[in-house]
């Protein structure tokens, strides 16, 4: 099936590509993806309904005289991706030119292995809903306060085809599997915050595991906000949970380092490379080459080799992410981190992000001399141009010397980066959140906590 | 290629029991410019047809991309294995959907021809000149973005229980980001909108250009704005924050599925949630005036998109349903199905939610405010099960006397939603929609609008604690 596949994304990328050099354009690229997926949803507790879906999406990027054009459709198998290439040639002669557009030469290419386990590309809704029982059974049995509200167990398998005018000519076929459930306890009158876990894979042996853990999390994390009460109003240290650290500090500072918003004047970081932006205990690496991993790849949306890199180390800012019109912006290479998929224009994205480990023992960060916020979630906003972030934290506790208790209605507010210099310790144990982000917890001082 | 409702009849006939068959075909056009930069053009187009089938109870869904009557028929007998797969599982089994009016013609809404008729230069022109008109706004802006998209989108129905309707509308929205700078200090300005119609449905609360330099009017002051301190305060909520409030605070709670789950809502239909001066509505159509971003006529599973009024001078009267919990809580389904993109299976979401106006005026609310904030603009927000709500305010002004004040930046404010709307003491005579170029997410994205009057309550302010 593999190849089959394989082969009729090279016919429609040769089809595409010719006509596209003989409606006028200098450079032409293609992007293919075919995908076939099963999913089993979860609803109010219970399996609600088994979808299949098949489907192949096709995007063309075209320059003609340094101006882009660009579009993207699915394939109808009537004839209308033909009109891809009139769509993005119309597109060109009206945009101004940029010397910037231009599409990278072929390199070098490592494979990376185990991305398609031929185990799980073969699953079926079968296999799906038979997860996803057991992941409800595994609920209720635990506690049955915990209602879940939506879920779903999914396998997509698909077959990535890349090829360009200037010689490009990429394959890769990738599998995963995911679950997650969302949903809350509710004891009584008492409904607790809503809250929601899961976990995805490549390896078909090892999901039920996974799920099994996620599950448990999930019953963990819904349960733990009943009886929850008030906070109090202080500034000073927070406790930042893995998740949290995952959901706020890692995406703003993401942002900050795309090269894109750094040439469009929306990052403070901008001319800060080499600089201490951040705490000694803070090393970050991008790395999209892990065997099996679910942000690994051998090749990025524009066709150049996906690296390891180290971003922050101890602190220091060692430069930025890199797509190809970007880099040539700046005068440099590429990092392989072009992102998207067939239906966009690349855009800037890390791959698997790693906050290397810290001394502190989590337990031992939680049971802190003085009693500060400990934020398992955190549902709020962050304003990457400025750092200024506020929001309301979830499942989180007020721990200190008298133990815990689980907090409602409590606010926190600072500017990220302003925090990130203000990390005083990192755990040494870590967590894989959605296999993309491996991250330490971390307390962070300073922060103004709001009890409402 | 044949027209989507007859070839979604034909393929129909040769199926079994329950069967729903759904066309959907969505094309974007995107402009952005940035730093006088023309960054990108684009076009998207996706379609095809999802079936959906019930079977000894359950639910299967399939999709293909092809409009033909071999391929949908091939999907319909996917989506049956589907709904097999599933026949030996536990659980309630769905026996029966409930009668309604299953809508049947065509209903096209307004403003397509003019959308279609115009040209991508056009539409850059349109773009480049609002990005320029931040930047000439004020020295200080350092860089200033625009986006439009144009969404057209063509759907039909047809269900073996009679639905039989088709309709193409076109949602523009527009987005617009000032950023001012002064000694490395870099703040921003944001205002968008977004409309089911055309470029008068767009702009008719104001010019592109008035937006332009709101954004950077925004951008430029809040360099020297401070923050706000933290606590409880009287606020008064622009429509903006209104409609995100009953949006993502109280909407999403009242949605049948979430309130089978356990929601804060469940078990509240007669009591009071509110205060008496809240009235909440849910509306396929554009109530007030035309052009609301969340607008459809027919939704996702045929039933025709009605007005269905939430609460009721502070009573919860009602939830908000499919096919599928309308059986369950043995009501009228209200027309609140609906999916994303043609493989995607429909889910109850809102469309246009709104507050009712009242009978105070904005100045006479403001002027009896003796200390609070006036909130406008909202950036983001969430809401979990509990109805409690943040969400962060890009225009907080300080009330002091009854006087409006100075500007504070990085606000957000929280509660617990019918508890901050049993607050509630002053609602205004106007009414505004203003989240048209917003998305609600549910694991499927939705086009929704809100908005309301000006109200006034109480809510937490999230800001900055000296010690």
């Amino acid at each position: 099936m593999a190849y089959t596949t394989q082969t009729r994304l090279a016919e429609l990328s040769d089809k595409l590509l010719a006509a596209a050099s003989a409606a006028g354009a200098d450079q032409a690229e293609l992007m293919a993806v075919a995908s076939d997926s099963v999913e089993t949803t979860i609803e109010n507790s219970e399996l609600h309904s088994n979808q299949a879906n098949e489907e192949t999406v096709v995007g063309l990027r075209v320059f003609k005289g340094g101006s882009l054009g660009f579009a993207t459709a699915n394939d109808d198998g009537h004839g209308g991706l033909d009109e891809l290439v009139d769509e993005a040639l119309a597109q060109a002669r009206v945009m101004p030119a940029d010397d910037n557009n231009a599409l990278p030469e072929p390199g070098p290419v490592t494979p990376v292995a185990r991305l398609a386990d031929e185990g799980l590309a073969a699953w079926g809704l079968e296999d799906t809903s038979r997860v996803a029982s057991v992941l409800l059974e595994r609920v209720a049995s635990a506690d049955q306060r915990v209602r879940v509200d939506s879920g779903s167990v999914g396998r997509s398998t698909s077959t990535v085809f890349l090829a360009s005018s200037t010689g490009i000519r990429l394959a890769e076929r990738r599998a995963h599997v995911s679950g997650y459930m969302f949903g809350m306890a509710v004891d009584g009158d008492e409904v607790a915050s809503s809250d929601y876990d899961g976990d995805a894979s490549r390896d078909h042996a090892s999901i039920e595991g996974l799920l099994a853990d996620a599950g448990d999390r999930f019953v963990a994390k819904c349960t733990g906000g009943l009886g929850a009460g008030r906070g109090r109003s202080y500034r000073g240290a927070v406790i930042l949970s893995p998740e949290a650290v995952g959901e706020f500090l890692l995406p703003a500072l993401v942002q900050a380092i795309s090269a894109d918003n750094v040439r469009k004047g929306k990052s403070p970081l901008a001319g800060k490379v080499g600089e201490i932006i951040a705490s000694p205990g803070i090393t970050l690496t991008d790395d999209g080459t892990a065997a099996g991993g679910l942000a690994s790849s051998a090749f990025d949306r524009e066709g150049v080799a996906v690296g390891r890199r180290e971003l922050l180390s101890g602190g220091r800012l060692n430069g930025f992410l890199f797509n190809h019109y970007e880099a040539r912006a700046a005068g440099c290479s590429s990092t392989g981190n072009g992102a998207g998929a067939p239906s966009s224009l690349p855009s800037i994205s890390p791959n698997r992000l790693e906050v290397d480990a810290g001394q502190e023992d989590y337990e031992q960060m939680c049971r802190p001399g003085q009693e500060q916020v400990l934020v398992g979630r955190w549902s709020g906003s962050t304003n990457p141009i400025t750092g200024d972030f506020s929001g309301v934290v979830k499942n989180s506790f007020l721990v200190g010397p008298g133990g815990r208790r689980p907090i409602t209605e409590v606010m926190i507010a600072g500017n990220i980066y302003t925090a990130l210099e203000n990390i005083s310790a990192v755990s040494k144990q870590r967590r894989l959140l959605g296999g993309t982000r491996l991250v330490p917890a971390l307390t962070v001082e300073d922060l103004s906590v709001t009890a409402g | 290629m044949s027209e989507p409702l007859d070839v979604l009849s034909e393929a129909l006939a040769g199926t079994d029991g329950f069967t729903e068959l759904r066309y959907h075909d969505k094309s974007t056009r995107t402009v952005s410019v940035e730093k006088a930069k023309v960054e990108a053009t684009g076009y998207r187009r996706r379609g095809g047809v999802g079936v959906r089938v019930l079977e000894g109870g359950r639910w299967g869904s399939a999709s293909t991309s092809r409009l033909d009557v071999e391929s949908v028929r091939k999907a319909a007998a996917r989506a049956r294995n589907a709904a097999r797969a599933n026949a030996g599982k536990t659980g309630e089994k769905l026996t029966e959907l409930p009668s309604v009016e299953l809508a049947r013609g065509e209903f096209d809404q307004p403003g397509l021809e003019e959308a279609a008729g115009r040209t991508l230069e056009e539409r850059i022109v349109m773009a480049s000149e609002l990005e320029a008109g931040m930047r000439k706004a004020g020295s200080r802006v350092s860089s200033a973005s625009c986006s439009y998209n144009e969404i057209f989108e063509h759907k039909a129905i047809v269900t073996s229980d009679g639905a039989r309707a088709a309709f193409r509308l076109v949602r523009p929205e527009l987005r617009l980001q000032a950023v001012a700078e002064r000694d490395g200090q870099l703040s921003s300005g944001f205002e968008s909108v977004g409309a089911t119609g055309g470029w008068d449905c767009l702009f008719r609360a104001g010019s592109g250009q008035s937006l332009a330099e709101k954004a950077a009017r925004t951008a430029i002051d809040l360099l020297s704005a401070r923050h706000p301190e933290g606590g409880k305060a009287t606020v008064i909520l622009a429509p903006s924050i209104v409609g995100l409030l009953v949006h993502e605070a109280i909407g999403h709670t009242t949605e049948a599925d979430f309130v089978q789950a356990g929601s804060v809502a469940a078990g509240k239909l007669g009591t009071r949630v509110a205060s008496e001066l809240v009235t909440l509505v849910d509306s396929g159509s554009s109530e007030f005036y035309p052009g609301a971003g969340g607008t459809i006529p027919v939704d996702d599973e045929g039933v025709v998109a009605g007005r269905t009024t939430i609460i009721d001078a502070g009573i919860l009267t009602s939830y908000l349903h499919n096919r599928q919990s309308a059986a369950k809580f043995g009501v009228t389904p209200t027309g609140n199905a609906r999916a994303w993109e043609y493989s995607d299976e429909p889910l109850i979401r809102m469309r246009n939610t709104y507050l009712e106006p009242g009978s105070s005026t904005l100045e006479e609310m403001i002027a009896s405010t003796e200390d609070g904030y006036l909130l406008d603009g909202p950036r983001n927000g969430q809401a979990d099960a509990t109805g409690e709500f943040m969400f962060a305010v890009q225009e907080a002004r300080r009330i002091e006397r009854g006087k409006l004040g100075e500007l504070v930046r990085g606000v957000t404010i929280s509660g617990i939603a019918f508890e901050v709307m049993s607050t509630v003491d002053a609602v205004s005579d106007t009414f505004r929609w203003d989240l048209g170029s917003g998305y609600c997410g549910k694991g499927q994205p939705a086009k929704v609008d809100a908005g309301g009057p000006y109200v006034r309550c109480r809510a937490t302010i999230g800001g900055v604690q000296t010690g």
